[in-house]
């Protein structure tokens, strides 16, 4: 193999890990409330909260497991993305962290693979080459089957 | 909301248009002038919304009706836009500040494509997803939930479609009835959205000129007077479970919330409406607002809708002039154009859409998910 390894680099800096080990699942940055409790993705400064609005507020990852909440599959490209894989669509979903927030994001595989419930692992997915660079994304994969 | 009147409207009909904003707003906004039986030089002061077009757009284009000098002021809050103008513009009036104001909204949304078409990297992380797949989540949650079927949906956007033949306004006029099957065969954009239960791009223009309610007496004798009875915008507030990133975010409760503060002030309620106009970009969103409005209890907007309950000739008629499915949603003049709709309805003036006796209408708008705008216009 003589093929350079690509430095992976996030479509966005500040909402997830880009750990060096490839087969290190990635982590989403968050934040928690110092004051309440409350956990937020992305990062915030100030906690939400009508009744706290703290801004004792702490880093912290979440994930990389998380549950589906919903989901869909788009039948247009992944925008900004010149991956074949995203050309005839691409999957989404909401999900919930184990650590309170829900998020949403890009899920990988077809549509009939996705059902409500369902565990999930955070990966990164490749969107496009820049130079020496690879930008990717963060998505989740089911590790759970259907039935 | 105190004594304050829609004077008059105008539309220039929603489509795809080689024409400039100045163009379209000048029509529109000069049709709702004649309408009020008002010439320019008696305005007062103007709300102008606009989601893509430049800086100072709204100055440049108010100068098409001429240069008194009255102070102008720009009002963007997404696909709320013209809602939030027309806010602020009855809020003015409310006031005292000003007894006529124009809200005025127009946008070329086939321009804002062309420019993002030219774009090729995803500036935020929620650039990359489409916005329809935001409201396909709720539709496969629904289905989960409640049972909900894609008929339910192409039911919804074929009502819509039929709605818009009958509007001369609308950018969708299909001279065959749409059938549900028409609309489940359409392309699937985000399962289980296909591409008839979305709304089109599009451009357009639309105006409402408001003002002291003693004045439409007067201006236009012998025409039923159409209040602003009530006006609330809400943004979100926080629970567990809420989504900060994404192209459109935004809790449904939001709906509820607002629906609240208008139906209080208005001393009404949901049982009381006549006729409803509501964001109904991608179909299941308009089924949704069915429960998060009261129109009908949770869980039986599915039933209300087999039996026909909000088309017209139904109990409570939704989206009469096509919705934003069917009369098209080119981003700041599309709440104004729920105005348009909701005036000439409570006049008994929309011809063949006419819903019969209608004395109460209330037009709901969501801005980017994240901003809820909701009147009720009643025939005084």
């Amino acid at each position: 193999m003589s093929e350079i390894r690509k430095t992976r680099i996030p479509v966005k800096p500040g909402y997830f890990t880009v750990p060096e080990d490839p087969n290190e699942p990635p982590k989403l940055l968050g934040s928690r409330c110092n004051r309440c409790g409350e956990a937020y993705f992305p990062r915030r400064a100030i906690c939400a909260r009508a009744e706290c609005l703290s801004e004792d507020l702490v880093d912290i990852t979440l994930g990389p497991e998380g549950t589906l909440y919903s989901y869909t599959f788009v039948h247009m490209p992944l925008f900004g993305s010149s991956n074949l894989e995203h050309m005839d669509g691409y999957g989404v979903g909401q999900i919930d962290l184990p650590e309170g927030p829900r998020v949403q994001l890009p899920l990988a595989g077809k549509r009939e693979d996705f059902f409500i419930g369902q565990r999930l692992l955070a990966e990164l997915d490749k969107m496009r080459e820049e130079g020496n660079n690879e930008v990717v994304i963060v998505r989740f994969r089911p590790i759970e089957v259907k039935g | 909301m105190k004594d304050v009147a829609v004077l008059g409207v105008g539309m220039y009909r929603f489509g795809m248009w080689d024409v400039p904003n100045a163009v379209m707003a000048r029509e529109a906004g000069m049709a709702a002038l004649r309408d009020a039986n008002l010439s320019f030089r008696d305005v007062q002061a103007a709300y102008v919304g606009h989601i893509f077009a430049p800086v100072m757009s709204a100055v440049r284009v108010m100068k098409e009706f001429g240069l008194t000098g009255l102070p102008v002021q720009h009002v963007e809050n997404a696909s709320a836009t013209g809602s939030a103008a027309f806010r602020e513009a009855c809020l003015q009036v409310a006031s005292g500040e000003y007894d006529v104001v124009m809200v005025l909204g127009f946008d070329k949304m086939t321009t804002m494509i062309q420019q993002s078409a030219q774009s090729t990297s995803a500036e935020y992380m929620e650039d990359a997803i489409l916005p329809a797949a935001f409201f396909a989540l709720w539709a496969t949650r629904r289905m989960h939930e409640r049972g909900m079927k894609a008929e339910h949906l192409a039911r919804i956007a074929a009502k819509n479609w039929n709605n818009g033949a009958l509007n001369p306004m609308a950018q969708r006029q299909p001279r065959e009835r749409t059938t549900v099957e028409r609309v489940l065969q359409s392309r699937m954009v985000a399962w289980p959205l296909t591409t008839m239960m979305c709304c089109p791009m599009g451009d357009g223009a639309a105006c409402a000129i408001v003002g002291r309610a003693d004045l439409a007496k007067k201006l236009n004798p012998g025409r039923p007077v159409v209040k602003v009875v009530a006006s609330a915008l809400q943004t979100e507030k926080y629970a567990p479970g809420h989504l900060f990133i994404g192209p459109v975010v935004g809790p449904a409760q939001m709906t509820i919330d607002t629906s609240r503060q208008v139906y209080e002030e208005a001393g009404l309620g949901p049982e009381d409406l006549d006729l409803v106009q509501v964001h109904d970009a991608f179909a299941i969103e308009e089924l949704e607002y069915y429960e998060l409005l009261g129109l009908c209890r949770p869980g039986e907007a599915e039933k209300c809708i087999e039996e026909g309950d909000f088309e017209l000739g139904g109990r409570v008629p939704v989206s009469t002039d096509g919705g934003l499915i069917a009369r098209g949603h080119p981003g700041g003049p599309t709440g104004l154009a729920q105005i348009w709709e909701t005036t000439l309805q409570l006049r008994g003036e929309a011809g063949k859409r006419q819903v019969e006796g209608a004395r109460v209408g209330l037009c709901h708008m969501m801005g980017g998910g994240s901003v809820c705008v909701i009147h009720i216009l009643q025939r005084d």
